[in-house]
């Protein structure tokens, strides 16, 4: 089954289809509470993605020989690794970056996304696969994280990365962390009733 | 049971395998993780005394670093400052009790570059006073001197914020007022608290005298929008001051939704100054009974 799949399919599943966020709800917690400005979704999201490509790529080399009883605790130590690893990199060699993204690497751990796709893909496609798939997944978290973020941003501070467009600050709410459970119920309904929308018209063609 | 044995064995080596990957990462990163802390600490404490990055330092500024102990002994506390002494690599070792009258004053042998590594300097100092005493380490200041005489303090802190602890930095010129303020570290809401990071907020501190920052408090109001230009650096460098004058002795104005954060910083800042005022006059008064020389 493996093989009918193309690269760009796995990518292109990850960001609309399958997305991590509004398709999966997987991994809410950092959606809700960190996406409060468009620079944090895109950090958080390259973090996501760089862990979730190793750690996918890593299980999938070796997932001949994880026992399977004991296949969650193997995720999390791989991810965790990854983690580590990451982080210390980031913060040896690229502190610029690290000083905006240090926090939301150590997050990652907890990700329930990670360990997810490790379960359903990583430990039973092949290695190429489950790169492809880690990109999509981690692009789609990324999407998914800036959408939220660009709205409770406009809304909450009147600002598009960290530029005021608006002058004013409309609703302070959406800064709060309980504003985000309603971006992302709401956004979810929008790209359910868009998904309903598009079949709608496809079956009346 | 051979099951539990597999998994037992293969459990053990993955752990293995992921402790060598992280372990192996973490001597390679160690130094340069340490290296770029340390290069951040000096850009930061540059930029406070006024010399952005890349700036010309003058030759004639210099800085010196000044450690502060506690030393306890059975019979009570005493506080212990550690001074560069002289052009070499002297330092000097001077007690204080805690009713400020001088105690001793012993001379310390060490190179410039251990006194810098906290664990050596301790070790040595701990060396030298023997075992019946403790000296624990306190803080450290930094003072600047341009052309022998003093220019500014550099100081550091943590105090509790909202969430955990805001690490700050701060320049303070002779007479105690601020020069600067920089947050190093801080976990304050996102748009909210951690709004202190923000050049309007910091820059309201810049200026303000000791006399007005001792009764420094919080006030519940909008930034006057002139005056927010100007905190922002968004008007000439002459206006920039008169508002600063303008507003020196004026009380912080709170940070829309983030009123506690606002009000640990500005405590936070106030308890930091005074308490170092405080030690400094007391050490000044110290050494200049004592005739004690030293180059800053």
């Amino acid at each position: 089954m493996a093989n009918d799949k193309s690269s760009i399919q796995l990518v292109t599943r990850g960001i609309l289809s399958e997305n991590p966020i509004f398709k999966l709800a997987l991994s809410m917690c950092p959606a809700v509470g960190i996406s409060t400005t468009v620079m944090n979704g895109i950090m958080l999201g390259i973090a996501v993605l760089f862990v979730q490509v190793f750690s996918s790529v890593t299980i999938s080399i070796f997932k001949n020989m994880i026992h399977p009883r004991i296949r969650i605790p193997t995720y999390t130590l791989t991810i965790a690794t990854w983690v580590t690893v990451i982080d210390l990199v980031l913060a040896a060699y690229m502190p610029e970056a690290y000083a905006k993204m240090g926090i939301f690497v150590k997050l990652i751990v907890a990700f329930a996304i990670i360990t997810m796709r490790l379960e359903m893909f990583a430990c039973k496609e092949p290695v190429k696969d489950s790169f492809w798939d880690g990109i999509g997944m981690g692009l789609g978290f990324m999407v998914g994280m800036m959408a939220i973020g660009f709205i409770r941003e406009l809304l909450g501070s009147g600002a598009i990365l960290g530029h005021d467009v608006l002058g004013f600050k409309p609703l302070l709410f959406f800064i709060l962390p309980s504003a985000g459970f309603f971006v992302v119920g709401l956004m979810m309904a929008f790209f359910n009733w868009i998904e309903v929308y598009y079949k709608r018209t496809k079956g009346l063609q | 049971m051979k099951d539990i044995i597999t998994i037992v064995i293969r459990l053990t080596v993955s752990c293995l395998m992921a402790a060598t990957v992280m372990g192996l990462c973490f001597i390679f990163t160690s130094s340069a993780k340490k290296h770029n802390e340390h290069v951040r600490e000096q850009r930061v404490m540059y930029e406070l005394l006024g010399y952005d990055a890349g700036a010309e330092i003058p030759e004639s500024v210099s800085l010196y670093e000044i450690y502060r102990y506690v030393v306890s002994r059975g019979t009570g506390q005493s506080i212990a400052y550690l001074l560069p002494e002289g052009e070499d690599d002297n330092f000097l070792f001077v007690e204080i009790d805690l009713d400020g009258k001088f105690l001793n004053a012993k001379p310390m042998e060490m190179s410039e570059q251990d006194a810098l590594e906290h664990d050596v300097r301790t070790k040595h100092i701990q060396a030298d006073l023997g075992e019946t005493v403790h000296a624990e380490f306190a803080d450290q200041i930094l003072i600047a001197t341009d052309d022998g005489k003093r220019t500014a303090y550099i100081i550091g802190g943590k105090f509790q914020g909202f969430k955990t602890f805001i690490n700050v930095m701060m320049a303070v010129k002779p007479d105690f007022s601020i020069l600067g303020l920089e947050i190093l570290e801080h976990e304050e809401d996102p748009g909210l608290g951690a709004e202190i990071e923000q050049d309007y907020f910091k820059n309201q501190f810049k200026d303000k005298p000791f006399e007005a920052l001792k009764v420094v408090d919080v006030v519940k109001a909008p930034i006057p929008d002139d005056y927010l230009k100007a905190l922002n650096n968004k008007v000439s460098e002459e206006d920039v001051l008169k508002f600063r004058e303008q507003y020196k002795d004026k009380d912080i104005y709170a940070i829309t939704g983030a009123t506690i954060s606002t009000r640990a910083v500005s405590n936070g800042v106030k308890a930091i100054v005074m308490k170092f005022a405080y030690r400094v006059t007391v050490l000044d008064k110290v050494l200049e009974a004592e005739h004690i020389a030293v180059p800053f």
